[in-house]
Formats: C-alpha cells, sequence, structure tokens
C-alpha cells in the first residue's frame, strides 16, 4: 500500500501548483534579486570613476594590511580563589527541575566557568524519564534575556530593595489592619515549602488584624490553561479534587478527546515518554491511538485513526462513546440525540472506537482536554466501566501541576470589583493579558490599591501595578517541587543572580519579617518530611543524594480516596447539559502552540523560531482553516515568499481580532483555529501576532472553555506575508502524478504489513547497472569503500519515524549546542533559515478512492471522507540532518575541499576554508547545508531576533564551537565537538568508547527515544542493531550516497483496510 | 654563591612544606632548617609579623624568668601549644592568642636538642641584605641597553666608496690612454657613453643574462612577498609586559616548580589554565621578598588577593590580575592540551620552548597551522610490531584495536605517524 502512497509538504505540493514546481528542486524558490543589492541606477550612470574606484581598492588593502599587522593585546583573567569544583573548560552538570505553571521536567544543566549553556532531561528522574521538551531546554535563553528587570520598580522607576520592602510592608500592615483581604494570586505552586511558607505568610500578616476569626490573606491559583473541569468532576466522582496520574504506558487503546497529551496537556513530558514506549512494532504489543479533535494538533497528527470534529461537539461524541460502552456493559444509556452533521460518519467511528476499548477493557484510557466539567463527568464514568482506574489512571497518586479552579477566579474577581481586596500580589502569571476581556480583569484590578506583580519580565500586568518586586530566574533559585504524589524534585541555582532580582519565596519573606534564608527553609521541610521516611543514614546524606539527583522518589503508599461514588442523576444531568451546547455555524478552537506554550515563552527568539510542527510558521500565530473552506472562502491557498495570505476579522463574544488565515489541513471544516499566547512580544516595532484570550469564554459552572461557538468571519481585503518553512527545502520525491514512479521519502505501513516481513513493506533495493546487472545500491558504485568501514570509528545514526512524534525539542537542542543563528521571519520567508536539523512534515492520504472501493474494506464508510485529503490526512514526521554520506555529492564539488570526508564516517565542514561558492548546498540532495548570508551576530537587521547581539545573551553561547561568520556555509557536523569530548574522555580512561558515552545534543533532547547515535564498527552497539532492523532505510537510496543515517520505517497501527 | 643556594634551599623547602607533609629528620646543626621546614610557614624569624608573630627577640619576652625556666616554657609551648592554649592557663599565650585569634600547630615531633638548634637559629639570625641591591648580577627585568655595533657598517660604507672611486678612476685611466693611444695611432676615439646608457646597451646586448636577471629580481621579490604575507598573524616571539614581573626561569628553573602544579589544568582540560591567585599564595603566603624585584611584585599579588601582609589576613577586596595572553590560537580552531599532555604525553617545552630558561615569557612556536600539521605528521606514536617500549599512545586500550588493524593492513611501514590515526582530520580541531 505505501508504494501508492502520495506524501505532500503543502497544499501547494498536493495539488501540483506550478510556481511550487517550478521552484520545489531549487535551493532557494524565488530569484535572487541581485539587482536590488547593486544600486537602483544603471550601472553607467554613476559617478565613481575608475580612479576613485582605485583609490577605494588601495586604501582598504593598505588599511586591512595595517590592521593585520597589530597584535591584538587579549587579556587572561584568571579566578581570584578558584571554585574548588571548576577546572577551566570543563564543563559540570547540576540536577535541578524546571517548572513554570504548565510543563515540568527534571534537568541537568550544562555550565562552563559558573554560566549555564544548555539544559537537558535527567534520566534519574522516575517521573520524566529524562524527557523534556522545546519550551524546557529554550527556557535557558530566557535567564539571560535583556527584557528582564534588573531591579525593582515603582510606577516604572527603579528603587532599592529596602524601600520598597519598607513601603510594601506599611500598606499591607495597613490593608490588613483596615479589614481589607490581601490576595497572592500565581499560578500552580507545587513546591512544597512555598506552600507551607505561603501559610506562614498568611498567619504572621493575619496577626496584623484586630478580626480574629476572619482569614484575610487568601491565596487564589490561577492557571491560564486551566484544567479545573477535571478537578471538579474528580470531586464529585471521588471526593477529591485531584488531577489522576495517567499510565500511558499501560494503554492498549488511548482514546483522547482533544487533549494534546504529546504537547501542552498536564504532565506531557512524563506522557511523551510513555506512549513512545508501547508504540514499538516489535514488541507483544502497540498501542491503538484515537484522538478526535477540531485543530490539526500534535498529539492528533500521531494517532492512528484521527477524526475532525467541532468543538461544541466533542461532549456529544463523549455522551455517545458511554452509551455505546454501557451498552456492552450493561449499564443505563445517557440521554442523547444523533449528529447533526455527520458527514464523516463519526457515529460509525465512535462504534468501533467503543468496541476496541470493550475489547481491552481495562487497558484503555479515555481522555478529554475539554475543561467542562460536564464533559469531564461523562470521562470518568466511561474509564469507570473500562476499569481504567484499576491500571491506566491512578487515583491514589494524584498529579499536581494544575491547582487551578476557574471558580475561585471567577470569584476573586468579583470581590474585587466590590472592593473587599486591598492587595493583591502577583507571582508566574500575567491575568491581564490572559484574563482581561474574558472576566473584566483590568476593571477589577483598578479598584485594588496595592498591585505586586514580581515577574521578571516586562508584560501587561506589572504594566499596572504599584511595584514591581522582579523574581529570580529558576535558574538562579533554590526552591523545591512535588510534581505528583510520590515524587520531589529539587531545583538549585546554577549562576549568581545577574541583576538585583530577589527570590519570590525571600519576598514573602521579607514582607512577613520571617527570619533565615528560603534555602534553609526548603532543608528544614526535607528534614521534618521527606528525611524520615527515606531510610537513609543522616540528613546529609539525604540532602546530598537528593540534591545530586535532582529528584527524590518516596517509597510511600497511596493517597486513600473514596471509590468511585457518582449518582446517575448528576451524570445525566452532565448529559443533559452536554446537549445543551449550541453549535454554530463557523466555531473557534483556541489552542496552544508547541513552542508558545500559554505565551510565557513569547519572548523567547528560539521558540519563535522554531516551525510549528504542523504549519511549519514561525514569528506568528495566524487563523487556522481548512483549505477547502478557505478556497470556498475565496483565500489564497497557495502561499509562497512572495504571495502573502488574506487577513480576516474574527468576530466572537462582541470582540475582534484580524489575523492571517493559514491553511492548515485536517482542520475540522467550518471551525478556525487561533493560538494562545500571541501578542505580547514587539519585535522591529511590531507585535508578534495577536492576543486571542479575550475570546474564551465560560460557561454555567464558571469553567472557562476554550472554545467559542459564536463566530463570524469576514475577509478585511488585506493581506500579509507569512513565513512558512513547510515548503523549504523539498527534497526530490515521487512523481505526484504517478506515484508508483520515484524514490521513497518517508517509509510507512500498517501492523499488519509489517507481520508480513520485511518484503512486503521495506524491500531491499536494486537497481540495474549499464551492464543489465542487478546490484543493490551499495554494489552499485564508482567510488572504492571507505577505510573507515573496517579501521577506528565509523560513526552513525538511525531516527526511528515510529517513535518521532514531531515534538522539535531536538532542534531548539541543537541549536542551543550548536550556536545556531535565530534569523527571524523575514529571513525564514527568504528560504535563509539556519536549522541544521529541520522536521519535514509530510501530510498523506490514500489519493485512489476506486481502489479502496474495489479492495471491498470494512470499515469503508467510516472513512469515505478519504476522498478529500485535505480534510482527512495523516501525518508523518521526519527530522532531517546531513546525512553524512559516504559518498557525498557536496564533497566533490568544493572547490577549496572546506567540506570533506573524515576517516570516522563524518561529513566535515571546515568554515575557515569555506569561500561561500555554495555549490555544495546545490549538489545536496537533502537540502541540509545552510549559507551565512549575514553576520547575525552583528548586522542591525538581527539586533530584536538574534540573542548573542547583547553581553548577556551572548553568554548562552556554546563556547567549544564556533560561531560561523558571514559567507560560510554550515550544516549538521554530528555534534562532533561531543564526539571529539567522548573519545578523549576514553582515552584519558584508557579504555575503548562505551556504546552510549557519546550523545548527540538530538538525541539526549529526545523525549521518546528516537535517535540513536553510536558506533557502527562496535558490533554490539545499539545503533549498529538499529541499522540492521528490517525497518531500517536510507533516505534517497537510489541516489547512491550511501548515508551513516538511516530511518526505522513508521508503523501505523491500523488494519491495512484503514490505511 | 652559596647565598644564592641557601636562597634555592629555602624557596624550595617552603614549597615543599606547603606540599607534601613528610616527615624530616635533620641534622642538628641545621637550625636554619629546621626552622624552614616547620615554622616558616607562619612566623619569620626576623620582626616581621605572619600567621603568628615574627620571632625577633622572642628569648627576652617569653615568660619563664632565667634561661633554664625559659628553655622548659619553650620547649614545652612548642610541643603541646594546642593544650596550653585550650587550658587557658598561660597569661602570656592567653595574650598572644587574643591578637593573632589562631593556635599554633604543635611540633611534638621536634626532639628537645632540635629545637635549641632552632632558638640559637633565631637568636642569632640576621636579616638578609636586600637581594634586588646584591649579587652583582643582571635583572632579567630591566633590559639592557644595547650598544648599537656602527664599525662594520662603516668599514663596509667606507670600501664601498673607496672602490666606487677606484673603479671610475681606473676607468677614466683606462679612457686617457685608449684616447692617447688613439691619438698616437691616429684613430678616431669613441668618446664612452655615459654610464646608464651603456647599462643599457650591455642588456640589449645580453638578452640571456638580462633575462635571467629579471627572473631572480622577480623571484626574490616574490618571496619577499610571500613571505611577509605569510607572516601576518603569526606572533612567533610576541614578549608583551605582564602585570606582574612574573619569572618562569626562577620558578620553573630555579625552584624546579613543576609545571602542572600551577597550569594543573593541562592534564584534565582544554585550557591550561592560568593560575588563580590562592594558587600563588600557596607559597607567597610565606615567600614575601622576591629574588630580583624585592617586595614590589609580589605586593601585587597580595593587592589581588585582598591579602594584608601585616595582619597575614585575607581582609582585602579581590582584584583578579589582567594577564595578558601569549599564546593565541584563532577562534576556528579548537586544542585541546589534555589530549596532547595526558594522552600524547608530549612535553610542554615541546611546543612552548625552555620556559624553565625565560624571565619573560614568549610565543616559542609558530602557532600556525603548518606548524601543527608537521608536528603530527612527523610524530611517531606506535611501530609496526607492538613491543614493551613504545610509547603511551601505542599502549593505551583506546588506540590498541586501531593500531592492530594498521599494523594488519600496512606490513611495509616501519613506524606510524600522529597522521595515520586520524591526526591531519579536519574536523579535529576545526568545529
Amino acid at each position: 500500500m505505501s508504494g501508492t502512497k502520495k506524501y505532500w509538504n503543502s497544499v501547494q505540493h498536493l495539488e501540483g501548483d506550478e510556481t511550487f514546481l517550478k521552484t520545489a528542486d531549487k535551493e532557494f524558490a524565488e530569484q535572487i534579486p541581485v539587482e536590488d543589492f547593486l544600486s537602483k541606477t544603471p550601472l553607467e550612470s554613476t559617478t565613481t570613476s575608475r580612479r576613485d574606484f582605485l583609490k577605494f581598492l588601495g586604501f582598504s588593502v593598505s588599511a586591512a594590511t595595517l590592521a593585520a599587522c597589530e597584535t591584538p593585546v587579549i587579556k587572561s583573567v584568571p579566578y581570584v580563589v578558584l571554585p574548588e569544583e571548576i577546572v577551566p573548560g570543563v564543563p559540570n552538570y547540576y540536577a535541578s527541575t524546571y517548572y513554570d505553571g504548565n510543563d515540568y521536567a527534571s534537568i541537568l544543566v550544562k555550565t562552563r566557568e559558573g554560566r549555564p549553556i544548555h539544559i537537558k532531561g535527567n534520566d534519574r528522574s522516575e517521573l520524566t524519564k529524562g524527557a523534556i521538551n522545546a519550551r524546557v531546554n529554550s527556557s535557558l535563553l530566557d535567564l539571560y534575556d535583556s527584557k528582564r528587570f534588573t531591579a525593582p520598580q515603582k510606577a516604572g522607576t527603579q528603587i532599592s530593595w529596602e524601600n520598597a520592602d519598607k513601603e510594601i510592608k506599611e500598606k499591607l500592615r495597613n490593608t490588613i489592619a483596615s479589614g481589607k483581604k490581601v490576595v497572592i494570586m500565581t499560578n500552580s505552586i507545587i513546591s512544597p515549602s512555598t506552600i507551607s511558607l505561603v501559610n506562614t505568610f498568611a498567619g504572621r500578616l493575619s496577626s496584623y488584624s484586630n478580626l480574629e476569626e476572619l482569614n484575610l490573606v487568601e491565596h487564589v491559583t490561577y492557571d491560564a490553561l486551566s484544567s479545573s473541569a477535571i478537578l471538579n468532576a474528580n470531586n464529585d466522582t471521588f471526593g477529591s479534587a485531584v488531577i489522576p496520574t495517567y499510565n500511558f504506558d499501560k494503554a492498549k487503546v488511548i482514546v483522547s478527546f482533544g487533549a494534546d497529551f504529546l504537547s501542552n496537556w498536564l504532565m506531557s513530558t512524563t506522557y511523551t515518554k510513555q506512549y513512545a514506549q508501547v508504540r514499538k512494532p516489535e514488541a507483544d504489543w502497540m498501542t491503538k491511538h484515537y484522538q478526535i479533535e477540531t485543530g490539526m494538533s500534535l498529539s492528533g497528527s500521531n494517532a492512528d485513526v484521527r477524526m475532525p470534529v467541532k468543538p461544541s461537539e466533542l461532549g456529544k461524541l463523549i455522551v455517545m462513546l458511554y452509551n455505546e460502552i454501557a451498552k456492552k456493559a450493561g449499564a443505563p444509556a445517557l440521554k442523547s440525540s444523533p449528529l447533526k452533521d455527520d458527514n464523516l460518519n463519526l457515529s460509525a467511528g465512535i462504534k468501533s472506537i467503543a468496541t476496541e476499548l470493550w475489547k481491552n477493557r481495562n487497558n484503555g484510557l479515555v481522555i478529554s482536554g475539554s475543561n467542562d466539567t460536564n464533559t469531564q463527568l461523562v470521562i470518568n464514568s466511561i474509564n469507570n466501566l473500562l476499569g481504567s482506574y484499576s491500571n491506566t489512571i491512578d487515583i491514589q497518586r494524584p498529579c499536581y501541576l494544575k491547582k487551578g479552579k476557574d471558580a475561585d477566579v471567577v470569584n476573586l474577581v468579583s470581590e474585587m470589583k466590590s472592593g473587599k481586596i486591598g492587595a493583591i500580589i502577583f507571582n508566574g502569571i500575567d491575568p491581564v493579558y490572559s484574563l482581561s476581556n474574558s472576566l473584566d480583569f483590568n476593571a477589577a484590578l483598578s479598584k485594588v490599591s496595592l498591585k505586586v506583580s514580581t515577574d521578571t519580565k516586562p508584560n501587561q500586568t506589572t504594566a499596572l501595578c504599584d511595584f514591581v518586586c522582579p523574581d529570580h530566574h529558576y535558574l538562579e533559585s533554590w526552591n523545591d517541587a512535588q510534581p505528583s504524589y510520590a515524587n520531589y524534585s529539587l531545583i538549585q541555582p546554577v549562576i549568581n543572580p545577574l541583576y538585583k532580582t530577589r527570590q519570590f519565596q525571600e519576598t514573602l519573606m521579607a514582607w512577613a519579617n520571617i527570619d533565615g534564608t528560603y534555602y534553609d527553609n526548603i532543608k528544614d521541610n526535607w528534614n521534618k518530611d521527606g528525611y524520615p521516611t527515606s531510610g537513609a543514614s543522616s540528613f546529609r546524606n539525604f540532602w546530598n543524594n537528593s540534591l545530586r539527583d535532582g529528584v527524590y522518589s518516596a517509597k510511600i503508599d497511596g493517597l486513600l480516596t473514596g471509590g468511585y461514588n457518582l449518582s446517575s442523576d448528576k451524570l445525566a444531568r452532565a448529559a443533559d447539559n452536554i446537549y445543551s451546547i449550541k453549535s454554530s455555524d463557523w466555531e473557534l478552537e483556541l489552542y496552544t502552540k508547541t513552542s508558545i506554550g500559554d505565551g510565557r515563552h513569547a519572548d523567547n527568539p528560539w521558540l519563535q523560531e522554531l516551525p510549528d510542527p504542523i504549519t511549519k510558521v514561525v514569528w506568528d500565530n495566524y487563523i487556522a482553516m481548512n483549505p477547502v473552506d478557505m478556497k470556498e472562502m475565496g483565500f489564497t491557498v497557495n502561499l509562497q515568499q512572495e504571495t502573502p495570505a488574506n487577513i480576516a476579522k474574527v468576530t466572537a463574544s462582541g470582540k475582534e481580532i484580524s489575523l492571517p488565515v493559514f491553511p492548515v489541513p485536517g482542520q475540522k471544516r467550518k471551525t478556525i483555529g487561533i493560538a494562545l499566547g500571541y501578542g505580547k512580544t514587539i519585535v522591529d516595532d511590531k507585535l508578534i501576532g495577536k492576543n486571542a484570550y479575550p475570546f474564551l469564554t465560560t460557561n454555567s459552572q464558571n469553567d472557562i472553555l476554550f472554545y467559542n461557538t459564536d463566530v463570524k468571519i469576514e475577509s478585511t481585503g488585506e493581506t500579509y506575508l507569512m513565513a512558512s518553512s513547510q515548503t523549504h527545502n523539498t527534497i526530490m520525491d515521487k512523481d505526484l502524478e504517478d506515484p508508483e514512479i520515484g524514490r521513497k521519502i518517508v517509509n510507512e505501513t500498517t501492523i499488519a504489513t509489517y507481520k508480513k516481513g520485511k518484503d512486503a513493506y521495506n524491500p531491499t533495493l536494486t537497481l540495474v547497472d549499464s551492464y543489465g546487472e542487478e546490484k543493490t545500491t551499495d554494489k552499485l558504485d564508482l567510488w572504492a569503500p571507505h577505510k573507515y568501514d573496517t579501521f577506528g570509528h565509523r560513526w552513525g545514526m538511525t531516527i526511528d519515524l515510529n517513535s518521532c512524534i514531531g515534538c522539535s525539542s531536538c532542534v531548539t537542542a541543537c541549536h542551543s549546542e550548536n550556536n545556531v543563528p535565530v534569523v527571524g521571519k523575514d529571513e525564514v520567508r527568504r528560504n535563509r533559515d539556519m536549522f541544521w536539523l529541520r522536521i519535514d512534515r509530510y501530510f498523506s492520504s490514500d489519493m485512489d478512492v476506486n481502489k479502496a472501493e474495489e479492495e471491498g474494506l470494512g470499515s469503508w464508510e467510516m472513512y469515505s471522507a478519504m476522498e478529500k485529503p485535505e480534510e482527512y490526512p495523516q501525518v508523518v514526521f521526519q527530522p532531517v540532518m546531513c546525512q553524512h554520506c559516504n559518498h557525498a555529492p557536496c564533497e566533490t564539488v568544493c572547490p577549496v575541499a572546506a567540506t570533506t570526508h573524515s576517516n570516522e564516517g563524518l561529513n566535515q565542514m571546515t568554515y575557515n576554508r569555506c569561500v561561500g561558492t555554495r555549490y555544495c548546498a546545490n549538489n545536496c540532495p537533502y537540502k541540509v547545508r545552510r549559507f551565512n548570508w549575514f553576520q547575525y551576530d552583528k548586522y542591525k537587521k538581527f539586533s530584536d531576533v538574534n540573542p548573542s547581539q547583547d553581553t548577556v545573551g551572548r553568554m548562552v553561547l556554546n563556547p567549544d564551537v564556533t560561531v560561523r561568520s558571514r559567507g560560510v556555509m554550515e550544516k549538521c557536523s554530528m555534534c562532533v565537538q561531543r564526539i571529539q569530548a567522548g573519545k578523549l574522555d576514553a582515552k584519558k580512561k584508557k579504555d575503548k568508547v562505551q556504546d552510549g558515552a557519546i550523545k548527540m545534543a538530538c538525541e539526549d533532547a529526545c523525549p521518546t527515544n528516537a535517535i540513536t547515535f553510536g558506533d557502527l564498527n562496535d558490533s554490539g552497539s545499539n545503533v549498529r542493531k538499529e541499522f540492521n532492523n528490517d525497518r531500517a532505510y536510507a533516505l534517497l537510496e537510489e541516489v547512491g550516497t550511501q548515508p551513516n543515517v538511516k530511518y526505522l520505517t513508521k508503523v501505523r497501527n491500523i488494519a491495512e483496510s484503514e490505511a | 654563591m652559596s647565598e644564592m643556594f641557601g636562597k634555592v634551599k629555602y624557596l624550595l623547602l617552603v614549597f615543599m612544606v606547603l606540599v607534601f607533609t613528610t616527615d624530616y629528620s635533620l641534622a642538628q646543626e641545621e637550625g636554619a632548617a629546621i626552622f624552614k621546614a616547620n615554622c616558616a610557614t607562619c612566623h619569620s624569624p626576623g620582626a616581621r609579623r605572619g600567621t603568628g608573630p615574627g620571632l625577633q627577640g622572642f628569648w627576652d619576652r617569653i615568660p619563664g624568668g632565667d634561661d633554664a625556666g625559659k628553655t622548659k616554657w619553650y620547649l614545652n609551648w612548642v610541643k603541646n601549644s594546642a593544650t596550653i592554649v585550650n587550658s587557658g592557663k598561660d597569661p602570656y599565650i592567653n595574650k598572644l592568642y587574643k591578637e593573632y585569634g589562631s593556635v599554633m600547630t604543635p611540633q611534638p615531633h621536634l626532639s628537645d636538642e632540635e629545637l635549641l638548634a632552632v632558638k640559637e637559629y633565631i637568636i642569632t639570625y640576621e636579616p638578609p641584605v636586600d637581594v634586588a641591591d646584591s649579587g652583582g648580577k643582571q635583572n632579567p627585568f630591566i633590559p639592557v641597553k644595547e650598544k648599537t655595533d656602527y664599525t662594520t657598517m662603516l668599514w663596509l660604507v667606507s670600501l664601498a666608496i673607496i672602490f666606487i672611486i677606484l673603479v671610475s678612476a681606473l676607468g677614466s685611466i683606462k679612457n686617457s690612454l685608449q684616447k692617447s693611444i688613439a691619438v698616437k695611432d691616429d684613430k678616431e676615439f669613441k668618446e664612452p657613453l655615459p654610464f646608464p646608457k651603456n647599462l643599457l646597451n650591455w642588456f640589449a646586448n645580453h638578452k640571456l643574462q638580462t633575462g635571467l636577471l629579471i627572473i631572480l629580481v622577480a623571484f626574490i621579490a616574490f618571496m619577499q612577498l610571500y613571505y611577509s604575507l605569510m607572516s601576518v598573524g603569526v606572533y612567533q616571539g610576541y614578549k608583551p609586559e605582564q602585570p606582574i614581573k612574573f619569572s618562569h626561569a626562577i620558578h620553573a628553573g630555579e625552584n624546579g616548580i613543576s609545571c602542572i602544579y600551577c597550569h594543573h589544568s593541562a592534564e584534565k582540560s582544554a585550557h591550561s589554565g592560568i593560575p588563580s591567585v590562592n594558587v600563588c599564595m600557596n607559597c607567597h603566603k610565606g615567600i614575601q621578598k622576591g629574588t630580583w624585584t624585592g617586595t614590589e611584585e609580589i605586593a601585587k599579588i597580595y593587592e589581588a588577593s585582598g591579602f594584608n601582609p601585616e595582619t597575614g589576613k585575607y581582609d582585602g577586596e579581590q582584584k583578579p590580575i589582567k594577564w595578558i595572553r601569549i599564546h593565541n590560537l584563532p577562534d576556528l580552531a579548537y586544542f585541546n592540551h589534555s589530549q596532547h599532555v595526558t594522552v600524547g604525553e608530549i612535553e610542554c617545552q615541546t611546543c612552548h620552548g625552555p620556559v624553565e630558561e625565560m624571565h619573560e615569557l614568549y610565543q616559542y612556536s609558530e602557532l600556525t597551522m603548518g606548524w601543527c600539521i608537521n608536528c603530527h605528521r612527523e610524530t611517531e606514536v606506535a611501530g609496526l610490531a607492538a613491543s614493551d617500549d613504545e610509547g603511551e599512545v601505542a599502549k593505551n586500550p583506546y588506540y590498541q584495536k586501531m593500531f592492530n588493524e594498521l599494523r594488519a593492513q600496512h606490513k611495509d611501514v616501519e613506524v606510524f605517524q600522529v597522521e595515520d590515526i586520524g591526526g591531519l582530520e579536519c574536523s579535529k580541531c576545526h568545529y
């Protein structure tokens, strides 16, 4: 089947757009405007004479010579007292924890001479097991952000900490004394020490009051991306408002109703790791993943079966699923009615999901990303019928990431409006930005007399605050965390504070006159709570071990909660409420991107430049719309470098914003999606994207809903140029007219075909030579084999397409490790992005409807809509970096031998030799070579986007890797600095290089272990085993480049008929 | 000379005390040596205050009454100092403890005879004359004004002038002789052409020689240009003036301190490391006067580390020393010391030259890529057959497999150089 499948990277590609096809094989899609570089007037009319030219030439030559003659004076400043643990030039790693209110990850921070330069996952964590995502490793750049507050401010002017403390303390005392409330508003706090500190703070402040019985200090938790509905539903079902632990690694069937658990939903780092573990075709069983959602999410793109649905109908499908399962389980059905719009045969799909789930009772997992309590109640009851609580969901050991209840926030806003709140302290949140219009937060805030923010960077909330008392960056802080019931971790500072900031907790201590340091507080807490059950010989040992490991897992019994206890009345009422949700013609889904999240990373250039996994758009948010709808509405679908997108005005709930419309295959028809988190950052005096939070709505139970059904869309007639890397680097692939002809770029198959053996899905490729002999590609060769085939090392890599979920954390890790420059939107639009590692995303679907019919497929009805691939595509992600070809086409064309082959199988790029002819890039079939068009770290065009332009931002650079200059080529070096370091380590230990001792930055960052690197000459190495795996194939094998990188065929867990 | 020797020994001893803790048993008469080995870290035999008090005139200060009493007290104190301080019963010691704030390390390993020898040494001690002014040796940090020798030049120039005069005189004599012969023979005499025209004529008539000459001149000019261009960015011999007149010749040469003692990261890291000030202070807390510069330069270390030699305390502000870096590789080249020092077992001097003879350090090698490559081509790492006396690289298990493969493949090669194991690969140094 895979042979006839058609893969396309964009709508232009699918439809065979003429401009696209014409330029697809070129390095740069558009003509290079040479004329623009020269003057606008023709050369003849210029006034520079030949003599002037010679004068300039002479001057510049002599100036350059003079400059070169002078010996530069370079100072070397050693430490006065060298810290014991530092050896200059040798990195130190410290275990710490990343937690920002949304993501949790246990991390290792690489520091060089006391400055953090790279973040990777910590394998010792039993929870995340080394998984991170792009937001986690990019958070490093926030530390060096020049926008950070450098000192406390009062009404926009800097003041000293002493004065700030004095004034705030007095005002807090007065507030309490006058009987008004002091509110600390934060995102979910998972630090046990901070929670106890907040309680102490509340107690100290309350003592100022004359009214003993009133608690005048309140802590309100507000999560911008709230999971309040799950808390409420579990409160109703189990009697405790907690989020359970989900065990994706135990689930044989995963059904997700709009929960993007691979990217943004709850403990996504852990889920990602678990998910990849059960997606291996070699194992006894492979989990089957259904995703029912509106827009194409990262999870949806990885699902075996994905069904698009309108957000207002999501709950109805869940009720339908309940009824199907109840039928099998013999439970009473809920009231339901057929779907109005069922052209995709969703009800048939739900039936087959129910069958699959029932078949795998106790091993199923049904989740929903909906923040509607009714929906979550039905989800709970489905999981109860399936017996999930015994296996795949652990309610006894809850996850503590999201604790915010929307009702508390609604209540707070009304209290603020009524003037009951006298002072409010914000930490880690920007409610003016994310709550402003939906709850009228701004108006409420103006009624509060003392407003203090402790944020690290200016945002919309700090702009309205009287005082800003900036917090440390987390890499400068001490803290602890309890992400789930039995898992603890520590946060330790890895750099001295860069500015006059103070940790939030110490600020609270100062205001409540609590003695000591927060560090002592944490230690005391761990001594009291963790140490007694740890079995360690002394607290010192316990503390030091925990600090070294970064994590501590307590061996304690589960929390006892009541069993499942949901009355049928409540459930029936929930179903009624779900059915009362009105659908409308157009519906809007508010989603979060893999890169920007809830918006706290909007200032991060690495993340802004990280292409969205699905749309590949950088530096913007947009209206995601199905291309079929776009055509119907007359919007341009075939966006090119110079072909702009149409701007449309979206009106919802009385608010309106205008954004460009971008085609997203797989988006549910008649729905649009807008990413949250934009409209915060200003680059080149322009706001990046628009804030979509005002479109959030609340239902009658005060749940904040991430969709809007009251939507109107109209064209504004304006246009906007967008930068999307999806059509860049189109590699020579199958003939679009006849998919039988052409080459294999992504190889995929179904589990059934996979079981038939290698020849069925990954036949050995043979070509016919000029003598008519059939030969495999390694035999059909002009060149002699390299000597490293038997000698020394031969480095190789495999990428498992089955494990790769497209999360892109490898891309940002590569940026961080290899000093890859950020180039900004305009350059990306011109195909001049600098990614050493890109993730190609292909849509695919079986085009041939008739063929499918001929085969008489069983569930054909369900997938009839496949005739419209734009509505129902499958997605494949393929990370592509330099393939380090044994017979590299780039090497043979370099006129100065700047790119050569090493005796360890690497394709070396020597920058100092490169003269920038770009022949190599032109000759690379994989299009992985990047040219430095500018001096990105100096040229003023990039001053807003490139972090290495300011002295603080430059500290993030890896000192072991050259910062490339203008005019040279660069590409993936296979982290040769890591290879060299690993080899040297082995030499010093007088030992061979152990398998796994050298890890690539991308491999290190991959949460699903899709990337394996090692020595192919080491017969016991993992990479050698993977190379010999039946699924392994080389990209564009027919070209004869014999890469040292291989891909493992993607296997979808679907019946052949469903493919 | 003997004084010089004593100085060296003194330094060496102090150094050894600081680095190693070894049990010494020295001859009785060498009270000085015992003092230096055991006491000098904290005490000066003169009046200068260190961690402990200066001992000049200590015999008069200590309690005990008469000589016998003082001796008893002295021996007891040195051997049981900690006990005495802790007991708090000796008013004299209590006073000192209040002033200095630290307990003297007890020295029970010293015999009574040894201690009395030390006492004799202190009593008879006379502070040395300032070394900077004595010895008659040239201070290497004060550059000698070299007298330029013009005589040879003068000789050459006058010789050339005489020669030119001689040639022109002979020429005119020849001319007038020819003229007179012509007149005598009644022949027509052709006035010789003026010199430049004559030269051109010669060139015109001798095309081969002229051609060769032009080629020669062009070749010389080209070579000149080539060498001057090749020297751009090469700073061989670079010897900047450092903020502190530190002499490697004294530290590494005369005192024989190992390079690794100060440049300790050379074995572990890419950088050899410029020693932090606390490393200097290991010795210079005690050694307060330098061989050539007296206290002037050592005072700069104290300033940097915030050390007060009067009180013996680190109570000042710390100011890092801004050394001027001599060996600079361009950013595009990656060099790792540990690969060469630890794995390759190359002597520091191979690249850095006779550092132990340099008062002021300079760049000894070219540090060009050609220089690196050359060494990688010439340095032998293993022979065709494995033998016991082969170098560390050949013995290193990491390289073993590689050499075995090489030996199997190349039966005709006698030795393998660094280049055979990948020493010329671009991305060994450029990434």
